[in-house]
Parts: structure tokens; C-alpha cells; sequence
């Protein structure tokens, strides 16, 4: 066992050196590398910081249900009998016109407002949350309620939440397919770059199968120079990620401030870091192995 | 022991290197192949250390039969096995100490033991002190040696060798059949194949004559 750790110790090592002994060529395949893994990245931190966004928007739909500036206390006290016992109504509650302007003048820093007025221009509102976020059956349910007695309107305005939200929904499906594309491209590239060592190797290889070595023994520098070359991408990339989060992230900040939202773009966690290192170091593994076989099939039989 | 039981080799194009060969060398033998050119010595010594397997017959080496071992298996048959060759396959890219560690490494010998056992070899083939000189800076006989001292670093059971006289001037060439006795008297079982049979004669082991594949007669 412990010689076994030894073995791959020695060929971790071995690979780091031929990684380090190379420079330019190294940063030269690490960079293609690193581009290819960064793509689906940024894409991946973009979408996922927006998502939290979204999820705000569309996680407890609402629908504002505006009562006519007429009502009095009994229409309002019938609206939210009928709201009580409605079986497609999750939750209501109440804003008054009073409690409404209160919170414009707040929001929007203008204190006094309703003195330069005549009275408040505000209405009684409702504020309901359906039982079913299914949009035909939020539609239904506008469509009732904006019925009721000395309601002026009912409003849900789905419709850009949905669109952004199918938009995310892309952008996530175009995440995993360029993921997929650049996942094979991996594979490729890094079968490549060990086809073209063993090719430089063969000669030491073709000494080393005549004098005992196992396929295993022979592979297994090949294996660790993948798995570093997946490793240091994975940083490069990550790196590349984390530089076009602080660049693109205050502009994103100020956009969504625009519309009085907060969204931060976010980089990788941790644990996300580690996912994306593990995955493309079994990528490599894999085009290291299918160069190496098949490398060494040709070699056996030359 | 090494046991060839009607041994065939046939190349691609219906070339027969071997014909039907049946003998036996036994376990700390010395015996010499002698043959010209084209005789099928070197298949001779392939087949044995499973470079190569034989079309048809039975190629036993310390118990295993090569021509049905799985091609998984080889590498560990070979283990035991020291090769010495005409053209040394010395790697230029690592000097003398790398090239002579390579077997234990694939054994997996720790590095003290193994860092022991290449000195101990490049004292024996003569070559002490010179652990970190590459092999571009060694005359022939020197890289004759090396590759010997690579052969028996792992204190192989069987020691095959492929003209390791051949290009060498008489005095290096007796030089390193010593060395080849020296091994051969601490109980390994030595094959050294030559076209040289004055250089055999000295020794006064069997020779195993070749031609044209069929032992001569």
C-alpha cells in the first residue's frame, strides 16, 4: 500500500514537473483550456445570480386587487369575506389608502406628499396570494376577482416576469449544453495534448513495456499530467470568472437599481469550485485514458 | 527454466524465422546462440522474453507458457527477466542512474533499496561514480554497459542478451562475457546470442547452433 502511494505520488510529481519544465507550451494549452471551461461558467454564476433574483419575483405570485376610490367600509368588509373563504386564495392582506401613500412617501422620499394634493388619490387595495402559480389558473382568478363588487381592477402583470423567466430558462439549458460541447472539447483537447506525449515518450515507453512495465505503470504519468492540467485550468478559469463578476458586477448593481431591485452577481462557491475541479479532472482523466490506450494498442502492435 | 516444445515463428508474408524447434536450458545454464545474420536468434530471444509469440508449439519460461499468457500478464513474466540488447535502447534524455533505476520502478522497489542496488550494479559493470553522467557522454562499451547494469539491477532470474559484444573491439568484448559469466555464477540462467563463436568457445558452454531457423547441424 504504501508503495502504491509512493508510485502515485512519484508520477504526481513527475507530471507537475513536465508541467512546470514547459512553460510556455503548458500556458499555452492551460489558457485554451481555461477559456473553454470559463464560458460555461460566467454563464453559469450569471444565470445563478439572477436566479435568486427571480426567485423573489416568482416564487409567491401576487395579485393587487384595487378597490374604487368609492368604496366604503361595508364593500371592503364583503371583498374580504368573499377573499376569506375563497379556496384558491392562499393568503391576503390588507392595504389601506392611508397605510399605501404612506409607503410611497417612504419609498420614494417624499414626505408631505399628500398635503400638495387634494386628499389621497390612493386606492384600498388587497393584496392576494393564489393557492396555484399556474398561470392559466392565476389568469382565472384575476379574472374573478376583478369581478367582485366595487373592485376597480385586478392586476397581475406576469406577463416580463415570465418572459425573463423563460429567458433564464434558456440561458440555464445554454449553460448545460455549452457545458456538454465544452465537456467533449475537454475530453478532446487533453487527448490530444497526451497523444502527442506519448508520441514524444514513445521511445521510453517501448524501453520500459520490454524490460516489465504494466500498462497502469506506463499510463499513470499521463493520468497526473491531465488531472493537473484540469486542476490549474480549473483555477485559471475560476479566476477569469471572479475578474468578469467585479467587472460586469457594478454595472448589473446599477441596472437593477434602475427598477428599485438589488441583484449582486455572485462568483463560485467553494463547494461549486470543487464540483467544476472534480468534473473536468475526470474529463481529462478520460481523454488522457482513451489517448493512452489506444497509444499504447499501437505501440504493442508496432 | 526455459523450455521450447516445437516452436514455429512465422512473420506476416509466410516468413519463417523458426521451424520447429524443441530444447531446453535449464535454470543457471549458460548457453550461446551462434548463427549468422537471419538465423532467428534475436526471434529466438524475443520469444522467450514474450516480445513476440510463437505461431504455433510451446514457449515455457519459469513455468508460464507464453503463448497463452494473457498480454496483461507479460509485464510481470518479464519482471524477471533482464534484457540486454545489441542496440542498448539506452534513454539519452536521463543520464546513467535514471536509466539504470527504471526496472525498480516498475517493480517498485523504495527509493533507498532501489538507489543501493543501481550502485551496486554500476560498480559491477564499472561504472561507479558516474550515476549523474549522460549517456551521450559514454563511449559504446560504456553504454554496452549500462545496459547490462540496467539488465541486472533487478537481480533478474533469466538474463538475455542480443550481441552485446557485437560493434566492441575483442578485449571490451571478452570484458563483458566476464561480466555475463560473473552472473551466471551466482545462478542466473544466461542466453547470449553472437555470430562471434571464437568468443563462445572460450567459455566452453553449449551452443545452440541456428540456421535458417532449424538448429544447424
Amino acid at each position: 500500500m504504501k508503495h502504491f502511494l509512493f508510485l502515485h505520488l512519484q508520477s504526481a510529481r513527475q507530471a507537475l514537473h513536465k508541467i512546470l519544465r514547459q512553460p510556455f507550451g503548458s500556458l499555452l494549452n492551460l489558457l485554451m483550456l481555461s477559456v473553454a471551461l470559463a464560458l460555461p461558467l460566467s454563464l453559469y454564476v450569471g444565470i445563478n445570480s439572477l436566479q435568486g433574483w427571480l426567485g423573489k419575483l416568482t416564487a409567491s405570485p401576487q395579485i393587487s386587487l384595487f378597490m374604487e376610490t368609492s368604496a366604503e367600509e361595508a364593500d371592503i368588509a364583503a371583498v374580504d369575506r368573499t377573499l376569506r373563504g375563497h379556496p384558491r386564495v392562499a393568503r391576503y392582506h390588507f392595504v389601506s389608502k392611508a397605510q399605501a401613500l404612506a409607503d410611497l412617501e417612504k419609498r420614494n422620499a417624499l414626505t408631505g406628499l399628500a398635503e400638495g394634493l387634494e386628499g389621497n388619490p390612493l386606492p384600498d387595495a388587497f393584496i392576494v396570494e393564489p393557492r396555484d402559480a399556474e398561470p392559466q389558473a392565476l389568469e382565472m382568478l384575476q379574472k374573478e376577482l376583478s369581478g367582485l363588487p366595487m373592485v376597480e381592477s385586478a392586476q397581475f402583470d406576469a406577463d416580463w416576469a415570465k418572459r425573463l423567466y423563460s429567458l433564464l430558462e434558456l440561458g440555464r439549458h445554454l449553460t448545460w449544453l455549452l457545458a456538454g460541447v465544452l465537456g467533449v472539447a475537454l475530453v478532446l483537447i487533453t487527448h490530444n495534448t497526451i497523444r502527442m506525449q506519448i508520441l514524444a515518450r514513445r521511445e521510453e515507453i517501448e524501453v520500459s513495456k520490454l524490460i516489465g512495465a504494466t500498462d497502469s505503470f506506463i499510463r499513470r504519468p499521463f493520468l497526473y499530467h491531465a488531472v493537473w492540467q484540469a486542476v490549474l485550468a480549473t483555477l485559471i478559469a475560476w479566476g477569469l470568472t471572479e475578474w468578469l463578476v467585479a467587472i460586469a458586477g457594478p454595472a448589473v448593481s446599477q441596472f437593477a437599481q434602475l427598477y428599485n431591485e438589488h441583484v449582486d452577481l455572485h462568483g463560485l462557491r467553494p463547494a461549486e469550485l470543487l464540483g467544476v475541479m472534480a468534473v473536468s479532472a475526470l474529463l481529462a482523466m478520460l481523454g488522457a485514458r482513451l489517448a493512452a490506450d489506444h497509444q499504447l494498442r499501437q505501440i504493442e502492435s508496432s | 527454466m526455459i523450455q521450447f516444445d516445437q516452436v514455429t515463428k512465422r512473420y506476416p508474408g509466410g516468413i519463417d524465422a523458426l521451424k520447429n524447434l524443441s530444447f531446453t536450458i535449464e535454470s543457471g545454464e549458460m548457453a550461446f546462440l551462434a548463427g549468422h545474420s537471419g538465423a532467428g536468434k534475436s526471434t529466438l530471444l524475443k520469444l522467450i522474453a514474450g516480445i513476440e509469440r510463437a505461431t504455433s508449439g510451446r514457449v515455457m519460461v519459469n513455468g508460464h507458457n507464453l503463448s497463452r499468457l494473457r498480454r496483461s500478464q507479460l509485464p510481470y513474466v518479464r519482471q524477471h527477466i533482464g534484457l540486454v540488447f545489441q542496440d542498448h535502447k539506452i534513454l539519452f534524455d536521463r543520464n546513467v542512474f535514471d536509466n539504470t533505476v527504471l526496472p525498480l520502478d516498475i517493480i517498485g522497489f523504495d527509493r533507498r533499496e532501489a538507489t543501493r542496488r543501481v550502485r551496486a550494479a554500476l560498480d559491477k559493470v564499472g561504472l561507479g561514480g558516474k550515476e549523474r553522467v549522460m549517456p551521450i557522454r559514454l563511449s559504446g562499451g560504456e553504454q554496452q554497459r549500462l545496459c547490462i547494469a540496467r539488465a541486472v539491477v533487478h537481480r533478474p532470474s533469466i538474463l538475455l542478451a542480443d550481441e552485446p559484444s557485437a560493434n566492441l573491439d575483442r578485449a571490451y568484448a571478452l570484458d563483458i562475457m566476464e561480466l555475463f559469466k560473473s552472473f551466471h555464477q551466482v545462478g542466473v540462467t544466461v542466453v547470449i546470442s553472437a555470430h562471434d563463436e571464437t568468443l563462445m568457445e572460450d567459455y566452453g558452454r553449449r551452443i545452440i547452433r541456428l540456421r535458417e531457423g532449424q538448429f544447424a547441424t
